[in-house]
């Protein structure tokens, strides 16, 4: 189903790098790269998963998974924890707690805070744990600045570095916006997988590429990173990778 | 003891089916032809983003389709716009076609388009071929309207409808204009309060709308009966709507918005959607939320971005949360020119964004290319919601027309060239068709 995506971002394994972040550029989803990570996670026994809910609901992450192949349902509340901002918003309103920001909290603070009392309570029980977050760009929207979203992450990734089998990884929206950020959180990690658009224009057969870059040995002086370069095609499902060439214009 | 169970399928929401190609709950837009475009219908709990034109025209029809199509599907209608009556804009929906004339409507549209005497005589084999205006392919839930005859005024009545234009007034002054109402045609009295700018209506009323409003001119006295029911009607949900909001200043709502009518807005919206009938996987209602020109200069402040953007976010987890639908259209153009990093966030807040570029007011406009259109449609974004992969149609290359009758959107295909051009270099089509791929850059794949 999505094997063949994880494989080319090397995500496929049971240990994941610390921080792993995915920049998507305007105008390209790149949602399916957390359903696919999500449905990883969930198959490996006793490997708990955090998800944070801010671009979709958690019901879009049920549907996306049964066309992959996994329920969600059966491990929420087992190994599956959900941090519902949006369904908090709609149900709350205006007084949600996210949006009116109590004892002076800012709205990172209080997500840190959240995904801390979650790792919290469910981290010495598993094997290895995974905290998502789709999308780091709503919390732009909500009025989050960038110093505080790059706090944010900061926090993340320390927290990642305080426990073995921890594993962070941020999705960020309009990266060519928000280029600074982008890069900076990038920084943070091992891996990073840019979801691009095709610059020649729409295609049938591919949506788009991938350019996952992965720091294999950070030295004093020297630093070693490979670069890889696929392009996708998301089905209804599964997800195929394709090496640049591989297809081409049928005439 | 059997193991045998009677199996219960709950009855879909009226004018909703489920999408073959998703297993999503979809709805009609309104306009049959869009409704192709976009794989059947708008998922339940997507945005569709209309970026209007120049002269706001053609969003405006569109938007009264997706409204028709909520009243005679018996919808729940939520409809808020600062620039445009809300009252006045219900009041000039289409009104449907009945099956009889819709099917004398698609056998001529058959007859004009592959008629035995109009088919090719030399190559005649491409005759076998599907036609280029295959987007005529009919939907299986929606109706057909007839743009050029309003809505009866009854079916109007007995709509749910509520509607915003940012009126602040006391219950008292609603209450005593209630009983005003009676004795005079009270949709000409309601604009006079915020003064809504003019020229958009003026703007609304050209093409296929001149016809309307002569005829709304002719109808006179005998419509006004019959819009006092319906003023009644509404409100009576702006006395609602009053109510609550009294009820929220007891509670002192925090400040999310420097612009206090995004927050009275959403208020309202969310306070409609927390009903019961709208509760997801309940199947009983759907609410349809139509805002017109958002982010238009009469949303202009200091923070106009900043709190545009988070009306927009919560918007989406307001929408998505329940069985809704929603339509914006927003002038692109001018917020592009606001801040041009708006745009790319606008679209990513949304499910659909269509942007329809009309060729009135350029040089298109007389070019014998375009002559049979009047703009084109370009679908910026299509992003799967509740599943993996996203509908696309077979072309992206598309047009539409605004004929007296309907809006019509059909693949941009360029006439046949009969006689010699002495400037074949000069085609600005041609340019436009290969706009998408840039000539410098090689091919990704």
């Amino acid at each position: 189903m999505a094997t063949s995506v994880l494989l080319a971002c090397g995500l496929n394994e049971q240990k994941l790098p610390g921080f792993v972040h995915i920049s998507e550029e305007s105008n390209v989803d790149g949602s399916f790269l957390i359903s696919c990570i999500l449905g990883q996670r969930l198959r490996i026994s006793n490997a708990g998963t955090l998800i944070v809910c801010l671009q979709h609901h958690y019901q879009h992450y049920f549907n996306a998974g049964m066309r992959l192949g996994y329920n969600t349902n059966i491990f929420q509340g087992k190994t599956l924890g959900v941090i519902d901002v949006l369904s908090d918003m709609a149900g709350e309103g205006l007084t949600s707690k996210w949006l009116r920001r109590p004892d002076g909290q800012t709205l990172t603070e209080q997500l840190v805070e959240d995904i801390r009392v979650q790792v919290e309570s469910n981290y010495s029980s598993r094997n290895s744990y995974t905290v998502l977050i789709d999308n780091l760009s709503i919390l732009f929207n909500l009025g989050a600045t960038k110093l505080q979203v790059q706090q944010f992450c900061q926090d993340l990734a320390a927290l990642a570095k305080e426990r073995d089998n921890l594993t962070v990884i941020t999705k960020l929206s309009n990266s060519d916006i928000y280029q600074l950020t982008d890069n900076n959180v990038a920084k943070l990690g091992q891996v990073r997988i840019q979801v691009l658009r095709l610059k020649s224009g729409v295609f049938r057969e591919v949506d788009g590429k991938l350019l996952i870059e992965r720091v294999l040995d950070e030295g004093n002086y020297a630093c070693e990173e490979t670069r890889k370069e696929v392009l996708y095609k998301v089905n209804d499902r599964n997800v195929k990778v394709f090496t640049p060439g591989e297809i081409g214009v049928k005439v | 003891m059997t193991s045998f169970r009677k199996r219960t399928v709950q009855k879909p929401i009226r004018g909703t089916r489920t999408s073959p190609h998703t297993a999503q709950v979809i709805t009609s837009s309104g306009n049959p032809y869009l409704d192709v475009v976009i794989g059947g219908g708008l998922p339940m709990g997507s945005i569709c983003l209309v970026e209007e034109d120049r002269f706001m025209t053609h969003a405006k029809v569109l938007a009264k389709y997706f409204l028709a199509e909520g009243v005679l599907s018996k919808h729940e209608i939520f409809l808020g716009s600062l620039d445009d009556i809300p009252a006045e804009m219900l009041r000039r929906l289409p009104r449907p076609l009945t099956d009889l004339e819709t099917e004398v409507e698609q056998r001529e549209e058959q007859a004009g388009s592959g008629g035995a005497e109009n088919g090719l005589r030399i190559a005649w084999r491409y005759n076998d071929l599907p036609l280029v205006n295959s987007e005529h392919a009919t939907a299986k839930i929606g109706h057909h309207f007839n743009l050029m005859e309003q809505m009866d005024s009854m079916m109007l009545y007995y709509a749910n409808t509520t509607m915003w234009d940012d009126s602040h007034k006391e219950p008292d002054i609603v209450i005593a204009e209630e009983f005003s109402k009676s004795s005079s045609p009270s949709l000409e009295q309601q604009p006079t309060e915020d003064a809504p700018p003019i020229p958009t209506l003026a703007a609304e009323e050209t093409g296929a709308a001149t016809e309307e409003k002569a005829s709304a001119q002719e109808e006179g006295i005998a419509a006004n009966n019959n819009n006092n029911i319906n003023n009644n009607n509404t409100s009576s949900v702006a006395t609602n709507t009053t109510s609550t909001k009294t009820d929220g200043s007891q509670q002192e709502p925090p400040q999310v918005f420097h612009n206090p009518r995004y927050g009275g807005l959403l208020n309202d919206i969310q306070q409609l959607l927390r009903d019961e009938s709208f509760v997801a996987g309940t199947k009983k209602n759907l609410c349809r939320v139509c805002l017109t020109s958002v982010g238009s200069p009469l949303w202009y402040d200091e923070n106009f971005g900043e709190d545009l953007i988070k009306f927009l976010t919560l918007l989406m987890a307001s929408v998505r949360n329940c069985n809704s639908v929603c339509l914006i259209t927003m002038p692109m153009h001018l917020i592009a020119k606001y801040d041009a990093s708006l745009v790319p966030k606008i679209r990513q807040l949304v499910d659909y964004a269509i942007e329809l570029e009309s060729f009135a007011g350029s040089e298109r406009e007389t070019h014998p290319a375009f002559k049979e259109y009047s703009g084109l449609l370009h679908l910026h974004k299509m992003s799967a919601l509740n599943t993996l992969a996203v509908h696309m149609p077979d072309t992206t290359d598309l047009a539409f027309k605004l004929r007296r009758k309907k809006f019509i959107i059909e693949k941009f295909h360029l006439p046949p060239e009969l006689q010699e051009s002495p400037k074949p270099d000069n085609c600005s089509a041609g340019r436009l068709l290969s706009s998408n791929s840039n000539a410098t850059v090689s091919l990704d794949f």
